[in-house]
């Protein structure tokens, strides 16, 4: 699958975002191009891997879809750990899932890894007639933020194959080749941490 | 609401017209994975050999019926609802002594599975649901759903978005009926216990009870006394610090247990917590077949929530060989997971975890639990602190 020559680069990913946001179905339609309506909410966390090739180079992802339920927030530091890339999700048809959508911005900003590529995803944009967050209002959060914005549907697939190529992208430019996702962050930090321990 | 529990009786007649599977030479030829519905109504995936070990379950699903029937011949109708061990200081030295064998018998018994049609009666007493739902009025959950009913809250809010995504495609729990019984159960609860509220999860649990017990009356005193007096307390609330808590008894167990696989799955970075927490917070649900999930739940209702770790342990435990030839954390959780996707014999799993883990007493998980919960507290209360002067500076 890896092209010859080409550098190999491990990621782990992590999806973050409210409750029926659509983290699952996002990771569901990238890996697999499915998409069930009444998707099961996810407990804990669910694991998912794909491998995309660019031409700069072959991503394996291995992907962390959370549960987003506010009180399961207390295990997200468990799955952002060492995370080289976040998808932060919220839906365009619910104000209040943007707003929490905001909240994990900031925390990963202080608890995630320095280099962590992050996207902010506008999701279930098929849903226009129901749109509570306005395009601008995403696009320019997301630019104060040093993220990159995208409108996707995981029901229509609509650029759900554009966010995981532009999160690659990004990852081949500043990360090395063959480090593995959890190793990413700077090893010092990484000694003596605990089950919830952010790093500090 | 009475008119509902005739239809979820008449739902379930479904169960007993489902026919014997008998896989086609077709599908034996091509080795393909196939779809059935097990004892429960869940459409699941597999292969021939997974439709046969179905088959052989139910069978011994009949037999272990069997030898319950003729208990009750020998030892009188609902024996069993009538034994627990230290019960009548009162009574004779020989009636003790008999108490006390019924005691072992059924012990014993209930390891082997509770046949399905006796789950009802034989979890409402011995789980303590009876004597809980005795200490209120009868009209307890009808006076409760009632005085409830339209109330809009956070919980009930997150209810309605979950009920179409509890076991979709389910021939009951997905229609409108399954999904206003569970919605009922559901909510009432959120009320009974505020601190609750609702907590994913909670769904998968009430929806099997509700499958099970077969009125939504019953499968609420089930929850009630699930989450009040069977489970560790906070496994639900608001930072879920009693599920942070069996996490890390859990590691330290999976260490005393399984130290090899412990070793190697710390080499590997691999926090097992990673995927046993859904098996934790869903008791199994979401993991394994549906029978299998019931007979883990027979135990954990008679002998306490200790059982869980057992049944966990013994998932790495059966996945030793292959758990040490993994090198990557990917491939860690496809040997789990495909393990408990496949575990259709449920006496596969209680074996090892009954015979092969050794015993646990209550007392010693309990003294486990006391020794984190300061550290489970400490590491939380530090996190908000953080996440709070994290609001602050952006003010």
């Amino acid at each position: 699958m890896s092209r010859p020559g080409n550098k190999i680069i491990q990621a782990k990913l992590v999806l973050l975002g409210d409750m029926g946001t659509g983290k699952t179905s996002l990771a569901l339609r990238f890996v697999k191009g499915q998409f069930f309506q009444n998707q099961e909410p996810t407990i804990g966390a669910a694991f998912f891997t794909q491998i995309l090739s660019l031409s700069e180079a072959t991503v394996k992802f291995d992907i962390w879809d959370t549960a987003g339920q506010e009180r399961y927030h207390s295990l997200a530091p468990m799955y952002y750990r060492g995370a080289a890339a976040a998808i932060v999700v919220y839906d365009i048809s619910s104000i209040d899932t943007f707003v929490r959508a905001k909240k994990w911005v900031q925390e990963l900003q202080r608890h995630g890894s320095q280099k962590l590529v992050m996207a902010l995803v506008a999701n279930k944009c098929d849903l226009e007639s129901k749109r509570e967050v306005q395009t601008e209002d995403g696009e320019q959060f997301a630019q104060e933020n040093g993220m990159f914005y995208m409108e996707t549907s995981a029901k229509t697939a609509e650029n759900i194959n554009e966010l995981f190529y532009e999160i690659g992208r990004r990852l081949a430019k500043v990360l090395p080749p063959r480090q593995t996702g959890i190793n990413f962050k700077n090893e010092t930090q990484e000694h003596g941490r605990k089950f919830f321990c952010c790093s500090t | 609401m009475y008119g509902t529990k005739s239809k979820i009786d008449l739902a379930f007649e479904y169960q007993s017209q489902i026919p014997v599977l008998r896989p086609s030479i077709h599908s034996r030829r091509a080795n393909l994975t196939v779809k059935f519905q097990d004892l429960y109504g869940f459409t699941v995936e597999g292969n021939v050999d997974d439709v046969n070990v179905l088959n052989d379950v139910r069978e011994k699903v009949r037999q272990q019926g069997r030898v319950w029937w003729a208990l009750e011949a020998s030892k009188g109708a609902n024996w069993y609802l009538h034994t627990t061990i230290g019960q009548g200081s009162a009574l004779t030295s020989s009636l003790k002594f008999s108490a006390l064998a019924n005691a072992i018998t059924l012990k014993k018994l209930i390891k082997k599975g509770i046949p399905p049609v006796l789950r009802p009666k034989v979890w409402f007493s011995l789980s303590g649901a009876a004597k809980k739902k005795s200490t209120v009025p009868d009209s307890y959950y009808d006076d409760l759903t009632k005085a409830v009913e339209g109330k809009v809250t956070p919980a009930t809010r997150q209810i309605d978005h979950d009920l179409p995504r509890t076991f979709p495609g389910h021939p009951w729990l997905d229609t409108p009926e399954g999904h206003a019984a569970l919605r009922r159960v559901l909510v009432a609860y959120s009320f009974r216990d505020s601190d609750v509220g609702y907590c994913q999860g909670l769904n998968y649990v009430a929806a099997l009870l509700l499958l099970v017990m077969k009125t939504e009356e019953d499968a609420f005193w089930m929850l009630a006394v699930l989450l009040e007096n069977v489970l560790v307390s906070d496994c639900y609330t608001n930072n879920l610090s009693g599920c942070h808590v069996e996490q890390r008894v859990f590691k330290d167990l999976l260490a005393k247990k399984c130290p090899r696989i412990a070793t190697h799955l710390e080499a590997l970075e691999f926090d097992v917590s990673l995927v046993t927490t859904e098996w934790f917070l869903c008791l199994f649900s979401k993991s394994l077949p549906s029978e299998t999930t019931l007979r883990v739940w027979d135990v954990i209702f008679f002998e306490g929530a200790k059982v869980i770790f057992n049944v966990a342990l013994a998932i790495f435990k059966m996945k030793e060989d292959q758990l040490l030839l993994t090198h990557h954390v990917g491939e860690v959780i496809n040997v789990l997971q495909m393990t408990t996707h496949h575990l259709f014999d449920p006496d596969d799993l209680l074996t090892v975890a009954f015979d092969q883990i050794g015993s646990m007493t209550t007392n010693t998980i309990s003294k486990q639990r006391k020794k984190q919960e300061p550290e489970v507290m400490k590491e939380l209360d530090q996190r908000i602190r953080k996440l709070n002067s994290l609001k602050a500076d952006n003010k």
